[in-house]
């Protein structure tokens, strides 16, 4: 049973202004306050393309790997829906600014290429609320503050065959939007939505009927409803029930799939080149420039990490989940040269304060020579990898150095000899039993009196002379 | 106040100057000529004669316009006046936010008396497609003013205002000029602004200026051809001068006649215009030399495909879902179909029609793309015509004025077409002046077309026969 | 003789327009088109097989900058319904892109 996928995915570019006006793209504010003529619809209003937008679609396609069309046209799609205030959407149909390209994903399966066939700009339509049950003649609610809203419009080539790699390739496109600066990718906040084409074939050599489900609200969504819909016409074909080319809905609840009501006959979109805006002319010069200065991408850098750094594959996604921490790392290993010491620190101890302060590592007071110089202070015994535990909160709350933390706290470790052999002494004089235990062969008992000399010197001693010591106090 | 008030804007705006009469004064006499006149004219769909006179105090003399009163075309958003485009659909409507065209007007001195009538979104050639009343040409009331700026033009042709702003899309500044003896212009695609225009066919419409003689229309051009960023397809132009370039001969100007139009059936006294005119040309120094436009008469066809596609998908917005006309339906479907089939009249049900129908599946390449690059053959033609000669002098209308009523089959209305659609596919600049009138007193109006972005050398040669054909300036 | 456009047409591309056409306005509706479309149908005869299209490109764009719009009531003051700041609709059915 062969599974083909194919994804729709539209990304909102992150601009301060709308596609075609100068209307505001906050999220969150009052309905229907950012607007005007032209994302209204009303009479007499007219498209102004946004130079921003090109930009970062510009940037995204060559970051895919698009071919970027120099030349390319904005088409009216015609269709009538209340969200839609102009009853045509203004994008790019015949000449799209860009086609191929391809985005990497690592699943079970391996290290595969998901091709791209197109993408283009477009202008998002209002938001549509209804109320809980539509079939009811029940009112539906508008907001066209997201009408005008610019979007990049990607469509993959039916080239996935899971679930697993269709959710791959989305966490993937979404590192690589923020990763460029072109989209916050957030699905919560309709920044990136996706459209899933699924069909299901006996036969590897025959494509099965293409099924699309529509209303997913997240990464996970995506993977579900593929995966129930594989089994779903798994079970038809098993059956000899025929599927139907159709859309679906996907129920979050149930994770399931059901056909929408009624949809009438495909649409006629009556596709003709928009006459309101000349064609779109990108500078060849500025192309260049774009390809010359496009910074190493995430999962090339995840891959270098791996190779040149030896970092282990856990470590090396964690670190170019987001470009800021993959910077703040780079910078880091620059002052003190140990990728594996401070790749592991910040997976660990780093991240793990991170996520109780419920911060991103860029909200913090931590800079990357403060990492370095504490994991040194580390590294030259100035104190114990514990002691440094108590440290890191300081330094990422209220960005003091590492000296000046440890000196306030009191943490330097205690190498000094002649007080580590007055604990040694004191350890051996209280702790007779295992002093006994060690003396007659048990080595793991020195582990049991190094601690114990732990405590006594407050978690100040260094451990590793702590032992040295007490093994020459013991021979004696 | 002089005993014979001033004709035109350039003589209103120099009396005004020479304080020799006062805007308010002028706009009096104008309201009550309106007041008198206009119940049978009826140029008018909504009058703002208090607004008016509020306006013209605040008016500086020596601005380009010097508070002169002028009307415009009512599918030109003016912010807090109503903008119907003649339809039941935006009946009610009042527009939140004004043309950049109006602004410009507004800001070089001008004064709007009112918002004129036309045909419903534009699309006629008579203005009897207004689903309020017809206007009746002021030259004989029995007959059409022509269209679609019909109100327009004879509101100028009236006296009811000094200038006027129409739209231009297949010929609606230029015909109704020619039937109401006044003259219309129609810029290059692309110079004036078309933010605030209720549009109609996207890449055809123009607004222009409409005037009693050719110099108000570029004293009107002045104040409008600004550049506009709202505007995608509008272009910025060096700066011109369009009053200063009016020169007073055509000496080195090549006049040219387009062999395939002298087949065509015209009304005999404008063929005789024609001729007089060709003679008025070389008389100031212009040549006449024969030019080749092989497909100029696929310009019509060509047309009504295109327009009607544009229409279709213009005319979507209008659903009464966020303003205009709304009919509840059992559901959205039906909602919409009855809003719009209550609001719209049968023109303009027809050309959405053909529109939809010419940009549908399985028609679109034999259709609509095939217009498009007949437009462009006809363009190339236009633009290799005009290598040859400066400008080309065509009548504007196959016939004068006609009875209002006369005219009831469309595709015969659309043929009336044939002079001015061409200018409009090419995007080129065109100008239709007065030129004597018929047996019956008709006005007659002819065309001058010239090359992309001449419109100030165009009205310069409009200017020239104008005023040898008797013209006032 | 085929007509170019017959009832089945004019229904479809009516629905396709939202537009509402009534037995009375069906016949006489029919045949203007069919006249219309016959008329304009001339063009197939034009050769146009080597024509190259010519539009213009875009000169300016539009820098990222807010710009004043519209209030609320400014922009949807003539909506026949509106709650809570939302533009209200009754009875969708089915529905276009989510």
């Amino acid at each position: 049973m062969t599974t083909t996928i194919g994804l729709e995915i539209h990304v909102q570019l992150a601009t301060r202004t709308k596609m075609f006006c100068g209307c505001s793209t906050a999220f969150g504010d009052e309905p229907n306050t950012h607007v005007c003529p032209v994302c209204l619809g009303l009479p007499g209003a007219l498209p102004a393309l946004n130079a921003e937008a090109v930009r970062l679609a510009t940037r995204l396609a060559t970051a895919l790997g698009c071919t970027v069309h120099e030349v390319s046209e904005f088409s009216r799609k015609n269709y009538f829906y209340p969200d839609l205030p102009k009853s045509y959407q203004i994008t790019q149909f015949d000449r799209p600014i860009a086609t191929g390209g391809s985005v990497p994903i690592v699943t079970g399966r391996g290290a595969r290429s998901i091709q791209l066939t197109r993408a283009h700009i477009e202008e998002d339509a209002g938001k549509s609320m209804h109320a809980a049950d539509i079939t009811l003649g029940g009112e539906t609610l508008i907001d066209f503050n997201r009408c005008g809203m610019p979007l990049i419009e990607i469509v993959t080539e039916p080239d996935m065959q899971s679930g697993e790699e269709a959710y791959e390739f989305l966490r993937n496109l979404r590192r690589l939007v923020r990763w460029l600066g072109v989209s916050s990718g957030d699905m919560e906040k309709g920044a990136m939505r996706c459209d899933v084409n699924v069909s299901v074939s006996p036969d590897p050599a025959k494509r099965g009927t293409k099924v699309e489900i529509k209303n997913l609200n997240s990464f996970r969504s995506v993977k579900r409803a593929i995966d129930y819909e594989e089994q779903r016409q798994a079970q038809c074909l098993a059956d000899c029930t025929p599927i139907t080319t159709e859309t679906r809905h996907f129920d979050e609840v149930q994770g399931t799939t059901s056909g929408m009501r009624s949809k009438e006959a495909s649409n006629d979109y009556r596709y003709f080149p928009e006459p309101d805006l000349p064609l779109l002319l990108l500078d060849a010069e500025e192309l260049k420039s774009v390809r010359a200065h496009m910074p190493e991408l995430p999962w090339e850098m995840q891959a270098r990490f791996e190779r040149d750094l030896g970092l282990s594959s856990y470590d090396a996604a964690l670190l170019t989940e987001e470009r800021s921490t993959a910077e703040f790392f780079q910078q880091t290993i620059a002052l003190y040269d140990n990728p594996k010491k401070v790749a592991g620190y910040m997976g660990t101890e780093v991240s793990r304060l991170l996520n109780e302060r419920g911060k991103e590592l860029v909200e913090t007071r931590l800079t990357p020579k403060a990492l370095a110089d504490l994991l040194k202070m580390v590294e030259d015994n100035t104190i114990s990898n514990t002691a440094s535990k108590d440290v890191l909160p300081l330094l990422v709350d209220t960005g003091t150095t590492p000296l000046e933390a440890v000196r306030n706290l009191g943490l330097e470790q205690v190498s000094d000899a002649s007080a580590l052999e007055g604990f040694a002494r004191e350890v051996i004089a209280e702790n007779v039993a295992q002093v006994e235990q060690f003396r007659s062969g048990k080595e793991a008992v020195l582990g049991f009196l190094v601690g114990q000399l732990m405590k006594k010197s407050k978690g100040k001693a260094n451990p590793k002379l702590a032992g040295e010591t007490l093994r020459n106090a013991l021979k004696s | 106040m002089p005993s014979e008030l001033p004709r035109t804007l350039n003589q209103y705006r120099l009396a005004v100057r020479a304080h020799e009469l006062s805007a308010e004064e002028y706009l009096e006499e104008t309201c009550r000529l309106i007041e008198r006149d206009d119940p049978q004219v009826r140029a008018f769909l909504h009058l703002r004669l208090d607004a008016a006179r509020s306006d013209v105090r605040a008016v500086d003399p020596m601005s380009p316009l010097a508070g002169a009163p002028i009307a415009i075309k009512d599918n030109i958003m003016m912010a807090g006046e109503r903008c119907t485009c003649g339809s039941r659909i935006l009946e009610h409507y009042v527009a939140p936010y004004s043309a950049t065209v109006v602004h410009a007007l507004i800001a070089g001195g001008a004064v709007v008396v009112g918002k004129t009538n036309l045909d419903e979104f534009a699309m006629g050639s008579s203005t009897e497609n207004s689903a309020f009343f017809p206007t009746h040409n002021p030259m004989d009331l029995t007959r059409v003013p022509g269209g679609s700026s019909g109100g327009s033009n004879a509101a100028v042709a009236a006296g009811f205002a000094l200038g006027a702003i129409g739209s231009d899309t297949g010929g609606s500044v230029r015909q109704p000029a020619a039937f109401c003896g006044v003259v219309g212009f129609k810029p290059t695609y692309g110079l004036v602004s078309r933010y605030g225009l209720v549009a109609f066919g996207s890449s055809l419409d123009c607004i222009g200026p409409i005037g009693r003689s050719v110099r108000d229309t570029a004293i009107m051009m002045n104040a409008m051809a600004v550049h506009d960023p709202k505007d995608a397809t509008n272009v910025r132009r060096p700066c011109v001068d369009f009053e200063a370039a009016l020169q007073s001969t055509l000496a080195g100007k090549r006049i040219g006649i387009i062999r395939e139009l002298e087949g065509l059936e015209v009304q005999p006294e404008i063929a005789a215009s024609m001729e007089m005119t060709r003679k008025a040309a070389v008389n100031c120094g212009a040549s006449v030399v024969d030019v080749s436009v092989p497909h100029i008469l696929s310009a019509l066809p060509a047309y009504y495909i295109i327009a009607p596609a544009e229409c279709s998908a213009n005319l979507g917005r209008f659903d009464g879902v966020r303003y205009g006309l709304h009919e509840d339906g059992r559901d959205m479907t039906e909602t919409y179909s009855r809003t719009r089939n209550a609001g719209f009249g049968t023109e303009v049900k027809r050309r959405i029609l053909i529109g939809a129908f010419v940009l549908s599946a399985g028609y679109y390449d034999a259709y609509y793309k095939k217009a498009t690059d007949v437009r462009q053959i006809i363009t190339d033609e236009l633009d290799a015509a005009l290598q040859s000669a400066d400008v080309l002098l065509t009548p504007t209308t196959p016939t004068t004025a006609f009875r209002i009523g006369a005219v009831t089959d469309p595709l015969e209305m659309y043929k009336a077409d044939v002079f001015t659609i061409p200018a409009d596919l090419a995007g080129i600049p065109a100008v239709s002046f007065p030129a004597g009138k018929d047996t019956a007193g008709l006005p007659i109006g002819l065309q001058l077309m010239g090359a992309r972005w001449s419109d100030a050398e165009l009205l310069s040669s409009a200017n020239v026969l104008f005023t040898a054909l008797g013209g006032e300036s | 003789m085929a007509t170019i456009i017959d009832k089945k047409t004019l229904e479809h591309v009516a629905t396709l327009a939202r537009l509402e056409i009534t037995l009375e306005e069906e016949g006489p509706l029919l045949g203007d088109l069919e006249r219309i479309l016959e008329h304009v149908a001339q063009l197939s005869s034009v050769d146009t097989s080597a024509v190259i299209s010519k539009r213009p490109f875009m000169t300016l764009l539009r820098p990222d900058e807010p710009s004043e719009g519209l209030t609320r009531a400014e922009g949807l003051g003539g909506a026949p319904a509106m709650r809570d700041g939302f533009v209200v609709v009754k009875n969708i059915m089915g529905g276009e892109d989510a």
